[in-house]
């Protein structure tokens, strides 16, 4: 299940983790699925957003005490890792979050920059606890104050406009349609992140000396414009939003496909493509049928990829008119046949059924304190020696914290003292354990094939 | 030319790794910061060169393997080796140079990375990657594919909009409307990332390599599979199979506003377009006392208005209460006030705006290169910080500008 060793790189570096959302969580993620153990610290006066979304079904005043576990961002986001309440604002749950800091390799944050200052959790102060701490700070605008935007606030969805992405998102004839339902840019900041810390790692075995990183995530994703930026002292047009064309390919968009809202995606990436698409029986009867006036696809084979863009409109009339026909799925089957890149549009349930998904199983299920079990996205590297996985969903807030203390040498009844007091707290009702909607939905949807004959979500596993 | 120019004064922590390229896209931007962080990563080249040579934008008034600004900014601090695997002695090189390496990352398709001949053909081993691996058991081999190296579709082509269509993305972006749309156009966001991780698996594949060695054991790579749709699955919890289990809720595309609350979106300013979030009361009071002050609108800051929900009923009137404001300035106007009155608003950026950006011009992130080709331009500086002598940039390489070094240094 796990390969023929459960031995993996990060074996022995711990992480503490304080942090909101998706940038440095996603990286935690990472570290964890590798070996690290990965301390979330967590307060219930600033809570992660990733929790207070909750989950709709656990919207009862009942369970208003564990609603903060109950959110599929919290796996998403934490699995693997250990939560530990330490209310830092706090004198006592400070105390205990420096205790756990100094046994610590890596200190990872995306707190505001002066927040985590207010804090005492800057660089200066975190390096005294532990000398060689390896410190990955993610800020929206970096961390020297006399910048402009130091003092702005970076928020998710505000993050793609900001970095160029969402001008970029959309058609030339309409306004940007942008990505404000998805967060891209957060994940790249952790990626990166993840990059910075392995590389730092790395060095520390050489140099046994810690390394301070700055990660403003305003440099990180406008680093992926770069072509177009080296393009402004060259005097090349700036770029503007094309939908779904290319430069170097074409035809390349979305169309529609026979059954409402649902899609293909197609890319023809070179001359020998174009030439098996133009080869198709169905573009004299297409051509028959529609009133643009143009000669068939058909009679183009030879139409090089300047002439192919320079007619895309065309094109696109009659490539519509063909998929039209067609589900997506048969659609993306059919070019694919003829070495023309193409994939159905997957939406939720298109991802839960494509049979490709089935095969890699980029979904784990594994226990979950508070959940039973629980699904998420697991590490898409498949690593030969070292598989990535961890063994536990969740984790509860807070759920940790007792056993970590106790770790760090706290007497029970100091750590019972500290709870009374507020300095740190421990989950709610561990006792009390929940059921996710799909154990006992997921036939009513008409997913049944996504579960082994044991009710096991075969599309899961490690 | 190449006989002179001595090999770049190589700095940073991964000096002294040897990184071989034989990516196009999925693999430019993770081995640019790579190559960056002192690696030796050496692009190895078909005689007509890599593909990414051709991308438009090419600098204006040049052709041939030099003009691509994408070559000339992904393949940054690399470099360039050609080996024209038709011949026997290339071949055999090839061979030896993967020998000298610890990482080599490839995107070729699955088929075609399990039937390599370069070693049986040298007469040293067996057949594909695995052949390849078996005789050099310290290198680890990365191989960045569409839909990895298993699985009924494997040999699948995709794209950058492939694959974001292929991962459950693209279904969430684009008006209700119109068709889905690839997040980011042709910049190509899914590549780079997926170039990231790819890094990120040679990295702790060396680190696993390493640490066995310093505990005496065996100093081994091993094979790394990384698909782009499993890759785009891992950042589309948004799309994803977890998200709709629990709640089967659909997240259509809903066009550039949400229509959870207002402001929520993006809103048009006097030269393009701002884009706001105002859920929280105390950001929601503050546009509101902007768009009193500014309009003299007294409704706006009826207490009713605070709760999100009043604000959703009414959503087409408080839109254009914001609109009457946004209207009134340009993007880095109303980013700049927005901002100083803690309302998250940041300006729908262009490419030019962010070349003249004042903050990154304050910060001093922009460097200059100088191409024997191209000229002189500015490109972007390093992607992040450190507190250490960390980043070693160099222009890229010129087709073939490192053969004969690299030749050399193999024998």
């Amino acid at each position: 299940m796990t390969g023929s060793t459960d031995r993996r790189p990060l074996d022995g570096v711990r992480v503490f983790e304080i942090s909101i959302a998706v940038a440095a969580p996603c990286c935690g993620k990472i570290l964890a699925h590798h070996g690290a153990e990965v301390f979330k610290v967590e307060a219930r006066s600033y809570p992660d957003v990733a929790r207070a979304f909750g989950s709709a079904w656990a919207r009862d005043p009942e369970l208003a005490d564990v609603f903060c576990d109950t959110s599929p961002y919290v796996p998403e986001m934490s699995c693997g890792k250990r939560s530990v309440g330490f209310e830092l604002k706090q004198p006592g749950g400070l105390e205990a979050a420096k205790r756990l800091l100094a046994t610590c390799d890596v200190f990872l944050t995306n707190f505001a920059a002066p927040g985590i200052a207010e804090l005492g959790l800057d660089y200066a102060s975190v390096s005294e606890l532990r000398p060689d701490i390896i410190y990955a700070g993610m800020t929206g605008f970096g961390v020297d104050p006399d910048k402009p935007y130091y003092p702005f606030r970076a928020f998710g969805p505000n993050q793609a406009p900001l970095v160029g992405w969402d001008a970029l998102t959309g058609f030339p004839h309409e306004e940007p349609a942008g990505i404000p339902s998805i967060a891209p840019p957060d994940y790249m900041g952790g990626l990166h992140a993840t990059l910075a810390i392995l590389s730092a790692l790395h060095e520390r075995d050489q140099t046994g000396e810690g390394r301070f990183i700055d990660i403003s995530q305003l440099e990180t994703t406008v680093s992926f414009l770069g072509p177009y930026l080296v393009g402004q002292d060259l005097g090349v047009p700036e770029p503007f939003r094309n939908g779904n064309r290319v430069p170097w390919s074409a035809p390349a968009g979305i169309y529609p496909c026979a059954g409402g809202d649902v899609w293909v995606a197609v890319e023809v990436q070179s001359d020998e493509a174009w030439r098996a698409l133009t080869g198709l029986a169905e573009w004299s009867e297409i051509d028959a049928h529609d009133d643009s006036g143009q000669p068939a696809l058909s009679t183009y084979p030879h139409a090089s990829l300047a002439e192919r863009l320079a007619n895309h409109d065309a094109i696109d009339v009659e490539l519509s008119a063909w998929t039209a026909r067609r589900s997506p799925q048969q659609a993306a089957a059919e070019l694919q046949a003829l070495g023309v890149a193409a994939y159905e549009v997957l939406d939720h349930r298109g991802v839960l059924v494509d049979p490709q998904v089935h095969d890699r199983r980029p979904y784990s299920i594994v226990p979950c304190p508070r959940l039973g079990r629980d699904l998420f996205v697991r590490d898409p590297l498949q690593m030969s020696a070292t598989p990535p996985f961890v063994t536990r969903a969740g984790p509860n807030m807070g759920g940790d914290t007792t056993d970590v203390m106790a770790e760090l040498g706290y007497a029970d009844d100091e750590v019972t003292q500290m709870i009374e007091s507020g300095d740190v707290f421990t989950d709610s009702r561990p006792e009390l354990v929940l059921e996710r909607p799909f154990d006992r939905w997921y036939e009513s949807v008409g997913i049944a094939e996504f579960y082994d004959a044991e009710g096991n979500i075969t599309g899961g596993g490690q | 030319m190449s006989a002179e120019q001595a090999a770049p004064q190589r700095r940073g922590p991964w000096t002294g790794t040897r990184v071989l390229d034989l990516t196009g896209l999925s693999g430019a931007y993770g081995t640019r910061v790579w190559a960056a962080l002192g690696a030796d990563v050496i692009c190895v080249e078909p005689p007509q060169g890599n593909p990414v040579r051709t991308m438009p934008p090419l600098a204006p008034g040049h052709s041939g393997p030099e003009a691509s600004l994408w070559w000339a900014y992904y393949a940054a601090s690399k470099r360039s080796v050609v080996l024209d695997l038709t011949d026997a002695e290339d071949v055999s090189a090839l061979v030896r140079l993967i020998g000298t390496a610890d990482v080599v990352l490839d995107d070729a398709p699955p088929a075609t990375q399990e039937t390599y001949r370069w070693l049986a053909d040298s007469g040293e081993g067996g057949l594909g990657v695995a052949g390849i691996v078996e005789r050099f058991p310290h290198v680890t081999w990365v191989s960045i594919t569409p839909f990895g190296m298993t699985g009924p579709r494997r040999a699948w082509r995709s794209s950058n909009l492939i694959g974001w269509a292929s991962c459950g993305l693209a279904s969430t972006v684009g008006f209700p409307h119109g068709p889905p749309l690839a997040p980011g156009g042709e910049i190509g966001v899914l590549m780079h990332g997926a170039s990231l991780y790819g890094v990120i698996g040679s990295m702790l594949a060396l680190r696993s390599r390493d640490q066995a060695a310093a505990n005496g054991g065996a100093a081994v790579g091993q094979t790394v599979d990384l698909s782009l749709q499993d890759f785009g699955i891992w950042l589309s919890p948004e799309t994803g199979v977890p998200l709709y289990l629990d709640d089967q809720v659909p997240r259509p595309r809903a066009g550039n506003r949400r229509p959870i609350t207002s402001p929520m979106g993006m809103y048009p300013a006097s030269d393009g377009y701002v884009a706001m979030i105002a859920i929280q009361p105390a950001h929601w009071n503050a546009v509101a006392q902007w768009v009193h002050e500014l309009t003299g609108n007294e409704g706006i800051l009826d207490e009713i208005f605070v709760d999100i929900v009043v604000r959703r009923e009414a959503l087409e009137a408080v839109d254009a209460w914001v609109e009457e404001l946004t209207t009134q300035f340009t993007k880095q106007e109303l980013f700049v006030e927005g901002q100083r009155r803690r309302i998250p608003i940041t300006p729908v950026n262009t490419v030019g705006d962010l070349r003249t950006d004042p903050h990154l011009e304050a910060v001093g992130w922009w460097r200059s290169e100088e191409h024997p080709v191209l000229g002189s331009y500015t490109v972007p500086g390093s992607p992040f910080n450190t507190d250490g002598d960390w980043w070693a940039w160099d222009r890229a390489p010129m087709l073939g500008e490192h053969t004969e070094e690299v030749l050399g240094e193999l024998s």
